[in-house]
């Protein structure tokens, strides 16, 4: 780290031109759209709503409020725990804890009652889709790229291969990935899935979830409603697989780049001492990469819950609305139901959803990393 | 050391594996190559294999639709957008990587903030600023090349990786430049651009990709074909009626082509880690 | 905490200096009869592609090099129909505003309410420039109608409509037995289980015998429902009427069939077609805007005999659904709005209109258009006896929110045609349905 203070005045300097073009075409939007949420806004400005659009998508407010209340009584347990040495402090610890727990509980049944269930069930879907893809794809990406880096002697062609499904227009991804998971008997996945001596699924058409189907398949019919919501859909597995199968490529080549940076003479020293290819990875290429692999997460997190295009494109009816992710759903607001202050609204969340999570990945993760200083 | 024959197996195992699962990330590539090559029956039919190869549909997906000029737009925007951010995101990540000053992370927090909102609820203002700009500017914006490029002149994704990179460089570097009296622009130029060679490459290529795949805003931003790019000719094989998929996917070929090039260019220089000359020890 | 604050004060920064475009003052309708639209470039936008935009832009260059006025009208290619919708969206708030530009009645509906597009109504009526009475009854009075909304405003001119048929496979047909195609729905499950028995002897593939492929679509749905004489919309538009015997009875059948494998959904786009033209699928219900397509997917399919049909019905005569795009006249100014209905009164004059509908397969909305196309009908007997069935069209609900709902509908068909409960699906479908409405 460099520090010398004089440096302020070159820094904004520096950073002028991208933060002007940011603060015009990233930042002005967003102010814009919060701008529209406040209104009723088809095409044209109509009357304001205030706050209202908002109300509709996350509940009275009251239940918000509870909601928040229980978060910061919890945060504020936290904080006790550090120092919770008395018995007293315990107690207190303790009491925050629950009580900070009953009340957010208490406020999000409260917001889930009354406010817009479709909202809702695109956080849940979006929360399975980025649970599903981000480990996958982060993890995969790593190992692609330690392997395409360092052990292959063929690289350059397995290299190309990878990143295939990222540069192929999503016209012909779209069409295959939606062939092979077709309904049809015939189509790829069934036939795969016959060799399991598995019946026909119904892979991106089916609303149902994957315990749910396990159950019918065990030839259990009747099960607690649970397994139907708390789980993802097999059309979201699908979806979930394509999208892994897209980004994973584009990981593997960010982490490859992060991986040629690395100075050689640690990979050299490392070999001389004798570590085998295991602990090289662990002790040298890890700490050494990790500013990427952080990257990569907080991006992939970050346009996890934004994503769309992969998405939309493998929507059917059949998945009713199990792969609508927020996204989808601000999509549709716009583009089928004309309400564009209604989708600013709930863009709007969207983003304070994501901005949060990024601080809280950013103060988690962020200390992890190592800089190599 | 591990021993021969243990590694030939691992290594026979590995490559197996990555034979397989490049075959699935082909096969979509690989079907969109042999579409283009067949009739517009075949593909009506769903065969696998064209009987014969129709070269014509390149020719014809060139000739039809304008395919050059539309080409040829996409590489001047392409080339535009890239060099803008990369000069860009090499300036604003070197004070937020290297340099200490007030209002760092908020600022960081600020500019990761614009890849958290949905494009489309960003188009109409976005179209609304450029159509300001176009009436308040001495030179035009719209149907012209600065509302295809100067918006994405500089982007968060871009500014974050390159940010990543200089954090690991030592400062020994900074303090072995500043006794030779250079200052940070100097430094940032002469040391720092060359060791972030890889991280530069990689923000290009995907900046490439970005502004070569766009269509919403382009169509938006253009009414006439003087400056559309190559996604918009693909658009137009597709009719009420069903795309014609043999010439869509000729045409896919073909726009995919350059990015390919770039990336066989770009990988090479991932090589098995720089050698950092300037530092001992 | 300072982190947070930093991103409010930018965040008010922008909303502050967040700005709508200027407001179009709306333009009063002055006396028509005394407008000069001499000389007025007009612009025109259109999702047309391929050889539907050549046959537009001969047309347009026609227009402009014979009209009496001198009026230019440039057409412009301005991307699919949500691209079209996003460029009305901002050249309402301060772009600028085509002078035609193609519009679903969804979104035209949209663009009135925002004051984009005027009414064509005077403009119909003009002494001097509008339709005569003649002319105006030629428009096939169904489609008219649909590019109405309260109080006779019309915000739509249709140059053009497809309707949905029953295309079947005549050749297998004739083996099972058949005089003719369906003309009621028992009949229509017989044969289609009979397909099922009995494959099409020149399908290569016996393992896949199928009467029908059932697209999840809407519109399928709403051809069967009207062909049994129920609707989607009660008759003042106030309320949706989706649980109603028509609709379970068209749903029940196709469940029922599917159940016993004489159908099958469609498992991938165009998969009823693909199906089709190697001779597994005996029906499909499709629009007629795909007949060159099935034309050239069965003659390098399989190749067998083929033609076309209303769905069978259980109304007295056959019914079926039309849809298309119109063409509205963006508010600009009071000349150049004239010019571009003078546009779209030639264009959708009967010679251009056999002009048009042989190059882009759509058919016309002027009757006496049927003159001028004898040949074309020698050339094209399928075109022809779908041209017979204009005059019995219904169309699908033309409110605001529709599109949403035809989602909601898909879903439905899907769930309760694969074994779901009819009465909840059908219940929460009207329900959801009804609430969309609400929201404007």
């Amino acid at each position: 780290m460099i520090r010398h203070r004089s440096d302020t005045l070159t820094a904004w300097a520096l950073l002028s031109p991208a933060l002007l073009v940011l603060g015009v075409f990233g930042i002005f939007p967003i102010g814009y759209a919060f701008y529209v949420s406040l209104h009723r806004w088809r095409i044209k400005k109509e009357s304001v709503v205030g706050f209202g659009h908002y109300a509709k998508a996350l509940g009275e407010p009251v239940w918000l409020l509870c909601l928040v209340a229980g978060l910061a009584l919890l945060l504020l347990s936290r904080q006790l725990r550090s120092r919770a040495t008395s018995a007293g402090t315990r107690a207190t610890f303790l009491a925050l804890l629950a009580v900070g727990g009953l009340v957010a509980v208490r406020g999000f049944i409260g917001m889930y009652e009354t406010g817009d269930l479709r909202l809702f069930n695109a956080f849940k879907v979006t929360l399975f889709y980025a649970m599903g893809t981000i480990p996958c794809e982060v993890a995969g990406a790593l190992v692609l790229a330690y392997l395409l880096f360092r052990i292959l002697t063929v690289r350059g062609f397995f290299r190309i291969l990878y990143f295939l499904p990222y540069i192929t227009p999503m016209i012909a991804t779209a069409v295959v990935f939606r062939t092979i998971f077709s309904p049809n008997p015939g189509s790829l996945a069934n036939r795969f899935w016959s060799i399991f001596g598995s019946s026909n699924q119904r892979w991106l058409q089916e609303s149902r979830t994957v315990p749910a189907l396990l159950l019918q398949g065990m030839g259990i019919d009747v099960y607690p409603e649970w397994i139907d919501t708390v789980f993802p859909s097999l059309a979201l597995l699908c979806v979930i697989l394509y999208n892994i199968w897209v980004y994973i490529g584009y990981d593997t080549v960010i982490l490859l780049a992060g991986l040629s940076a690395i100075p050689r003479h640690y990979f050299e020293a490392a070999a001389i001492d004798g570590a085998s290819q295991w602990q090289q990875f662990r002790h040298v290429t890890l700490p050494l990469i990790s500013p990427t692999l952080f990257f990569i997460t907080l991006v992939a997190v970050i346009g996890t819950f934004k994503a769309f295009n992969h998405i939309y494109i493998m929507r059917t009816a059949g998945a009713q609305d199990s792969v609508d992710v927020a996204s989808v759903l601000i999509f549709d607001q716009i583009y089928q139901y004309h309400t564009a202050g209604y989708a600013s609204a709930l863009a709007l969340i969207l983003f304070v959803a994501i901005l949060m999570l990024t601080v809280v990945q950013n103060r988690l993760l962020g200390r992890r990393v190592f800089y190599g200083d | 050391m591990p021993n021969g024959s243990d590694r030939g197996i691992s290594q026979w195992l590995t490559y197996a594996g990555l034979t397989l699962t490049g075959a699935a990330a082909a096969l979509p590539f690989v079907w969109m190559m042999l579409s283009s090559f067949m009739t517009r029956g075949e593909t009506l039919r769903r065969v696998f294999l064209p009987a014969a190869v129709q070269w014509g549909n390149y020719i014809e997906a060139w000739s039809e639709e304008d395919f050059g000029l539309y080409f040829e737009n996409s590489l001047w925007i392409a080339l535009l957008v890239v060099g803008g951010t990369l000069l860009f995101s090499l300036m604003a990540a070197y004070p937020l990587a290297c340099m200490e000053f007030r209002g760092r992370e908020p600022i960081f927090v600020v500019i990761l903030a614009t890849l958290m909102i949905p494009e489309t609820v960003t188009m109409v203002p976005n179209f609304l600023t450029v159509s300001w700009l176009h009436q308040v500017s001495p030179f035009p914006w719209l149907n012209s090349w600065p509302a295809l490029t100067i918006p994405f002149m500089a982007s968060a994704f871009s500014i974050f990786l390159l940010r990543q990179f200089m954090r690991g460089i030592p400062g020994e570097l900074f303090d072995a430049a500043r006794i030779d009296g250079a200052g940070h622009l100097r430094f940032l130029f002469q040391i720092v651009l060359p060791l972030c060679r890889a991280p530069l490459l990689t923000v290009a290529m995907f900046t490439f990709i970005g502004s070569w795949n766009a269509l919403g805003w382009p169509l938006l931003v253009t009414n006439t074909p003087a400056w559309r790019p190559i996604a918009v000719a693909l658009q137009k094989f597709v009719s009420e009626a069903g795309p014609e998929v043999h010439l869509q996917m000729a045409g896919a070929v073909i726009a995919t082509i350059p990015v390919l090039i770039l990336y066989g260019l770009v990988q090479k220089e991932f090589t098995e880690g720089i050698s950092m000359s300037g530092l001992k020890g | 905490m300072k982190k947070h604050k930093v991103v409010w004060i930018c965040l008010l920064a922008g909303i502050l200096s967040g700005c709508v475009g200027p407001e179009q003052a709306p333009q009063d309708v002055a006396d028509l009869e005394s407008i000069n639209p001499a000389g007025q470039e007009i612009v025109f936008w259109y999702q047309h592609t391929r050889i539907r935009e050549e046959a537009l832009q001969e047309m347009i260059a026609e227009f402009n090099g014979t009209n009496p006025h001198k009026i230019q009208v440039r057409g412009e290619f301005a991307g699919g129909y949500g691209d079209i919708y996003n460029k009305m969206v901002v050249g309402l708030q301060g772009g600028s505003l085509p002078d035609l530009v193609v519009a679903y009645q969804n979104q035209s509906l949209e663009y009135h309410a925002a004051d984009g597009i005027v009414d064509l109504g005077p403009y119909i009526k003009s002494s001097a420039w509008g339709l005569s009475e003649a002319e105006h009854t030629d428009y096939v009075q169904a489609f008219m109608q649909q590019d109405q909304i309260a109080g006779g405003v019309q915000i739509g001119l249709p140059p053009n409509r497809s309707i949905e048929v029953i295309y079947y496979n005549a050749d297998w047909l004739q083996e099972l037995g058949a005089e003719g195609p369906p003309e009621s729905w028992q009949e229509f499950a017989r044969l289609c289980r009979a397909a099922r028995d009995q494959p099409f002897s020149g399908n290569e593939n016996k393992e896949r015998s199928l009467g029908f492929v059932l697209d999840e679509d809407a519109s399928r749905l709403a051809s069967m429902v009207f062909s049994r004489g129920g609707s989607f919309l009660n008759e003042q538009g106030s309320a949706y009427t989706l649980d109603t015997p028509e609709v379970r009875a068209s749903l029940e059948l196709m469940a029922e069939l599917l159940a016993d494998g004489s159908v099958e959904m469609m498992g991938e786009a165009y998969g009823d077609q693909t199906a089709f033209n190697v001779g597994e699928c005996l029906f499909i219900l499709r629009s007629t805007s795909g007949l060159p397509f099935v034309q050239e997917g069965v003659e390098s399919g399989v190749g067998f005999e083929w033609d076309v049909a209303p769905p069978p019905h259980t109304t007295p005569g056959p019914v079926v659904n039309f849809y298309g795009a119109s063409i509205s006249i963006g508010r600009t100014t009071q000349e150049r709005q004239l010019a571009a209905w003078l546009f779209l009164k030639w264009f959708t004059e009967p010679s251009q209109q056999a002009r048009w509908v042989q190059a882009s397969n759509y058919f016309p909305a002027r009757r006496s258009t049927q003159e001028l196309l004898t040949e074309y009908f020698q050339t094209n007997p399928r075109y022809q006896r779908a041209y017979a069935l204009l005059d019995y069209g219904t169309p699908e609900p033309a409110v605001a929110g529709y599109d949403g709902v035809r989602r909601m509908i898909s879903q439905a068909v899907v769930k309760v045609v694969q074994g779901g409960k009819i009465d909840p699906a059908l219940q929460k479908l009207q329900r959801e349905a009804n609430a969309t409405l609400e929201i404007y």
